[in-house]
């Protein structure tokens, strides 16, 4: 099952909570709930800043050791992007809830893998975005997130943006990048055997997909590359997502 | 009357207000001397490691053990190998024909990690003892830096794919070259998988300041490093594997490659300002102090084994400071690191080898 669909997103899906976005891309379908600022627990009360609490709910079963690498990972990275300084003693809490992975049918399925899933990194990340843009928590800036592997094929190297569950098992490294909406790298995490040369490849092809600003831009690009190698423009659909959003809040006006 | 004093030692000032206190050692020389170069609370350099110290087999009941230490950071690491037949696997798929995939190197390695991650034949497991730290209380589940820890290590050890699958599988060789009646002959000849080494990399923190992640994986380097797995024989009556006692027998479990972790913290001038604004410095391995106040977090991790510098994973996160140029120039940085990891590893190793030596002479006169 590979990403051959634009990333698709939805606001406000949940009633109850501050904000919520439910978004699906690549296989995987993610619910996030979020609220705040909120009253923190005295353990978590830090003085000069708010507290962001993730939580990681997979799809099958309890959340184990790797569910909690997950949450650090997105806890530093969030903490950077809301303005926690403007609510200090508060708690912002988000949910993440995996509803729909990917399945596949070439490998053997344990319901508890210990070992860091890379493809769902970006999904989270987008979907915790989109719930935090939903509950209007002040943010310093947005990201985008993209995953991309580097493959032999036919003795020629190749990065593959969203790679397919059978191209990350014959993959010879795998990275996630993350860039916020002024460009700058938020997140990277690279597992494999690889050259920085390969590295910088790679961040070259996450930056084209995280980082294109404006949709004339994102349609010439596309023309000169084709749609093989080119990714969806993350930014791009962030900003549309919640224009429509807006557009259809306003309606009534 | 003597007024009261206003001034404070070094260690409360550290305690009241730790942020100010690591920018004014940075920020002026300790002494007031010509010296220009910015000096830690710890008194090293900015891109100055803790010098590392590895001992090997300290632990008699484990088949391969290391004892880690990088300043107030020590970590013991037990490598415990134990026999998991076949016929207990759940969802065994047997490989008909090992030769027929040896073919196919791509293929081959592809299969070889899959086997490692399907029937877990690595089973890392970090425990930070109490008092070990004053942030770890007795008596609770384990803290989410153990948690987080123990899933890099587990994601690195398959990643990296230090151990092979091959040093892990027990062959059934007892009926090779018997031929038995009525039993096709081509069948006969090859050996049998009978069963797998699992290994349980057991690490405990005896003393923790700062910067587990590296003194963790170098823990378990050096430990799987020295690793012997007992002589193993299948007996097919007992349908069991039966382990020799003889020490010497025992054979060494082969670790490709040295991968070596490399981490950093990167500490902001301004406390409470836009991230990126300001002067920010570089912490190669930091202590306890600087990784409370640093958000972000820097770690290569590079094997320089085969001549050329292979980065076999990196994880940056909660920042915006580390951009493409300084992640070239840290890799620079780490290169240097496994070159002293090495050297630490080769001068453990050597006193070792003199022992070996001597035990090795001892037994062929007997």
């Amino acid at each position: 099952m590979s990403a051959t669909t634009a990333p698709e997103a939805a606001l406000s899906v949940l009633p109850r909570a501050d904000g919520s976005a439910k978004y699906s891309y690549a296989g995987y379908t993610v619910t996030a709930s979020v609220n705040g600022p909120i009253e923190a627990q005295r353990k978590d009360e830090h003085a000069q800043e708010a507290y962001v609490d993730v939580i990681v709910r997979p799809a099958a079963g309890v959340g184990g050791t790797r569910e909690r690498h997950l949450e650090s990972l997105l806890q530093s990275s969030l903490s950077q992007l809301i303005l926690v300084k403007n609510f200090p003693r508060m708690l912002i809490q988000v949910v993440l809830q995996v509803e729909a992975v990917p399945d596949n049918d070439y490998e053997n399925t344990k319901l508890v893998q210990a070992s860091l899933n890379f493809p769902i990194i970006p999904a989270l990340l987008q979907t915790a975005v989109l719930g935090l843009l939903s509950a209007v928590v002040p943010m310093r800036a947005t990201a985008t997130s993209t995953v991309a592997a580097v493959v032999f094929q036919d003795g020629a190297k190749r990065v593959v943006v969203d790679p397919s569950p059978k191209e990350l098992a014959a993959a010879r490294s795998v990275h996630v990048l993350a860039f916020t909406s002024h460009d700058e790298l938020i997140l990277a995490e690279s597992e494999g055997d690889f050259s920085v040369k390969e590295w910088d490849d790679v961040y070259d092809a996450a930056a084209k997909i995280c980082c294109q600003s404006g949709a004339g831009n994102a349609d010439t690009a596309m023309d000169l590359d084709g749609p093989v190698n080119a990714g969806p423009d993350m930014r791009q659909f962030l900003n549309s997502t919640l224009e429509a959003k807006v557009a259809a809040d306003l309606y009534w006006k | 009357m003597a007024t009261p004093s206003l001034t404070f030692p070094r260690s409360v000032f550290a305690k009241l207000s730790p942020h100010p206190y690591l920018l004014r050692t940075l920020t002026t020389s300790p002494d007031d001397t010509t010296t220009t170069t910015p000096t830690r609370t710890n008194g090293r350099a900015p891109s100055e490691p803790r010098p590392l110290k590895i001992h090997t087999s300290s632990l008699s009941h484990a088949h391969g053990s290391a004892l880690v230490r990088a300043g107030d950071t020590t970590v013991i690491c037990g490598v415990r190998a134990e026999i998991l037949p076949v016929t207990s696997i759940p969802q065994y798929r047997p490989v008909t024909d090992y030769d027929a995939l040896a073919e196919d190197e791509e293929e081959k390695e592809r299969r070889d990690r899959a086997e490692l991650k399907d029937y877990d034949l690595l089973v890392p497991n970090i425990e930070l003892a109490t008092g070990c730290a004053p942030q770890f209380l007795p008596g609770v589940p384990p803290s989410t830096l153990a948690q987080t820890v123990s899933t890099r290590v587990y994601s690195l050890l398959h990643g990296s794919g230090v151990v092979g699958v091959e040093g892990l599988r027990v062959w059934d060789t007892s009926r090779v070259g018997a031929t038995a009646e009525g039993v096709d002959e081509e069948e006969e000849e090859k050996p049998r998988l009978v069963a797998y080494w699992t290994l349980y990399i057991d690490l405990l923190f005896v003393s923790y300041d700062g910067n587990p992640f590296d003194a963790a994986w170098t823990a378990v380097v050096a430990a799987l490093r020295d690793t012997k797995l007992p002589e193993v024989r299948w007996d097919p009556d007992r349908e069991a594997a039966v382990c020799g006692s003889r020490t010497e027998r025992a054979k060494a479990l082969g670790v490709r490659g040295l991968p070596v972790a490399c981490s950093a913290v990167v500490f902001l001038e301004k406390e409470r300002g836009e991230p990126g604004e300001g002067r920010h410095w570089l912490l190669l391995d930091p202590d306890r102090l600087e990784e409370g106040l640093c958000g972000e977090a820097i770690t290569v991790v590079v094997d320089c084994e085969g001549g050329e510098t292979r980065v076999r994973a990196m994880e940056k996160v909660g920042g915006v400071v580390v951009g493409r140029e300084l992640v070239r120039g840290f890799v620079g940085v780490a290169e240097k690191r496994w070159k002293e990891v090495k050297a630490a590893m080769n001068m453990d190793g050597q006193a070792h080898g003199a022992l070996g030596a001597f035990v090795e002479e001892a037994g062929s006169s007997r």
